[in-house]
């Protein structure tokens, strides 16, 4: 028969103890529950796809310190010999990489004018051959083609004349209706007329901790730069080998230029999330540390409450109680205290929350979140306790005719 | 009928064995008021544990209501000692968190009483003792000789055939031992078998019987009797 009623009686008459380890219970849950929420966010923003096919992709800067260069009769030199690689899918030149951390931003209008709402975007300056070098999937639309393509000199500020957005992008522009935007004129620099022509399933921007890291848009420009990328797909599996062989044709080619930091996209979101994980594994350290600290504590104050009652304990065995109800008093009580932290816990961490999504923006955290800390240290507890009341159940009755 | 044959009782540390019982022998009948003596360490207590199923026993044979303990596991032990045997301790044992009403429903909860059935018992067994008034008190705030009662209480509640008091007089003044010992013999004259360890001379004369044990032996040793050797066989 459960003693629940007796335990609580008994607690309520040594409360200190009690409730140091309840509120112990209850700082862990509210802290664990939201350390684990913003872990679980950050995982959730680490795996949000690129857009691009990052298994086959690279990419390789391309800096010209040569005089006279004609830039643009060696692009589509480059850019032939890359594409006509054996291996090679396709390959473009591009200002920017998603999640490298540098690219460009444009903000797009519905009217032209100043004073008019505007939404910002990532903005890549690429060729026809974009959607089929990055491995983007058109979900609407049409793709470039090679005449939309201009030449955009450096400091140049006019636009042409038409784009391709992500459907993140599209659903901004127009909430109603993404597939709308097709056909659509939006405004750049206030009053430079984009028609979007298309629309791709995602590409990321180029930093992964703006809240707009969805919205992306391509123009159509080769770039007349003295640097740039160039960005590479290969057929699957042949990306590895390919890069070392790219990057030696390119620069053999032309000793009049650099070819540098040749580098895959998976690399590049790795290290772009290099911040995130290493906040994760604090995150994770900190859950551990915490509840490892509670589960101590429950067996700290267990052992202490149990030789406070050696004698209590061997005069309920006397009594008749058994090893098991021995066992079951000690895991009751604990249950019952971590039932009164948890429910604080539970309090707190919703608190917590509500803090953090104020201050930061975050999401609110979900009920499923609350019941897995509620479970989780219901189990650290009846686990902590469990060698404590092995300890107390092994008290033989005789102790209770010994004088102490 | 509680019948103890040749028990011994050895305490066994890595250099030092301890004979504390030595082919011990004793039966005591029912309704028996067995009042036991005997010089500190010469094995009244080793006694009192073996008969209350506080402590195994080395060998020999013993019978408690014709049931032999030697074969019963712990929980069987545990379960015997809730069922048919009442403690009383020197030092009172009472739980210090709990009130009398829910210290004396402790070992009915082992039972496995209903509520009705524990409430019953608390009240008529604490209404026995004359403390029924006072349940709701901690034992703090009772006298020695109260707190006693309530041990008492609690030992009866279970309704034991056998009641196994270890000094219950021990910690009390000489007025509050008499009042202890005057209950102790009502209760005797309702039925139930009291065995029960002093050191006092003059309390341990108003039990029906009283042997000795000395170096682990009863000094005089008890005759084992036809009936016990029905008993045992």
């Amino acid at each position: 028969m459960l003693e629940t009623g007796l335990i609580l009686r008994a607690l309520a008459r040594n409360k200190i103890g009690a409730m140091l380890i309840a509120l112990q219970i209850a700082l862990t849950m509210a802290i664990m529950v939201n350390a684990i929420f913003m872990i679980q966010d950050r995982q959730q923003q680490m795996k949000r796809a690129s857009g691009l096919d990052e298994a086959n992709t690279f990419y390789l800067t391309n800096t010209i310190f040569g005089q006279d260069y004609n830039i643009i009769s060696h692009l589509q030199t480059d850019l032939n010999m890359i594409r006509n690689t054996p291996g090679v899918v396709d390959a473009i030149q591009i200002n920017a990489v998603p999640l490298s951390g540098s690219g460009w931003s444009m903000a797009l209008q519905h009217q032209p004018g100043e004073d008019q709402d505007a939404v910002g975007s990532a903005i890549y300056m690429v060729d026809e051959h974009a959607l089929n070098s990055l491995g983007l999937e058109l979900i609407a639309g049409t793709n470039f083609s090679q005449a939309d393509v201009e030449i955009r000199k450096d400091g140049q500020s006019t636009w042409p004349a038409k784009t391709i957005i992500t459907k993140a992008f599209a659903e901004n522009l127009y909430p109603d209706d993404w597939q709308s935007a097709i056909g659509k004129t939006v405004y750049i620099s206030q009053n430079q007329p984009l028609q979007i022509i298309g629309v791709i399933k995602a590409m990321q921007a180029p930093w992964n901790g703006w809240n707009g890291v969805e919205r992306s848009m391509l123009v159509p420009f080769h770039r007349e730069a003295k640097g740039g990328y160039y960005f590479i797909r290969t057929e699957p599996g042949q990306r590895d080998a390919l890069m070392p062989i790219i990057e030696k044709a390119l620069a053999e080619s032309d000793k009049e230029r650099i070819i540098r930091r040749v580098t895959t996209v998976e690399e590049t979101r790795k290290r772009s999330y290099q911040q995130q994980n290493a906040t994760n594994k604090i995150l994770m350290t900190v859950v551990i540390t915490l509840t490892l600290i509670t589960g101590f504590g429950i067996v700290g104050l267990a052992i202490f409450s149990i030789n406070r009652r050696t004698k209590q304990i061997g005069t309920r065995r006397a009594l008749g109680a058994t090893k098991g109800q021995i066992m079951r008093y000690f895991m009751m009580e604990n249950f019952l205290i971590s039932c009164v932290g948890i429910l604080i816990g539970s309090v707190g961490a919703v608190a917590l929350n509500m803090w953090l999504v104020n201050s930061f923006n975050l999401s609110p955290i979900s009920f499923e979140l609350v019941a897995f800390g509620v479970v989780a240290l219901f189990i650290v507890g009846q686990l902590a306790v469990l060698y404590p009341a092995r300890k107390a159940a092994l008290i033989p009755p005789a102790t209770a005719t010994r004088t102490i | 009928m509680l019948v103890m044959k040749n028990i011994n009782k050895i305490f066994q540390t890595a250099d030092i064995q301890t004979h504390a019982l030595r082919d011990f022998c004793l039966q005591v009948n029912e309704g028996d008021f067995v009042s036991v003596t005997g010089p500190s360490g010469s094995g009244k207590t080793t006694f009192l544990n073996i008969a209350g199923l506080l402590e195994t026993f080395t060998n020999g044979e013993f019978l408690l209501d014709g049931e032999e303990v030697g074969q019963l596991n712990d929980d069987g032990r545990s379960r015997m000692r809730n069922q048919k045997i009442g403690f009383i301790f020197q030092g009172f044992n009472l739980i210090p968190d709990l009130n009398l009403y829910d210290n004396v429903d402790v070992p009915l909860r082992y039972r496995g009483f209903n509520a009705k059935e524990r409430k019953r018992r608390i009240e008529e067994s604490l209404e026995r003792v004359g403390l029924a008034s006072r349940m709701k008190h901690l034992p703090s705030q009772l006298s020695g000789g109260q707190q006693q009662r309530v041990a008492i209480a609690r030992a009866l509640a279970t309704s034991p055939r056998f009641l196994l008091a270890d000094e219950p007089t021990g910690n009390l003044d000489s007025e509050m031992a008499q009042g202890v010992m005057t209950l102790l013999e009502e209760i005797n004259q309702q039925g139930t078998t009291i065995i029960m360890v002093t050191h006092d001379a003059q309390l341990a004369q108003r039990a029906k019987r009283t042997i000795q044990v000395k170096d682990g032996r009863v000094s005089e040793l008890e005759k084992v009797t036809p009936i016990m050797n029905q008993a045992i066989a």
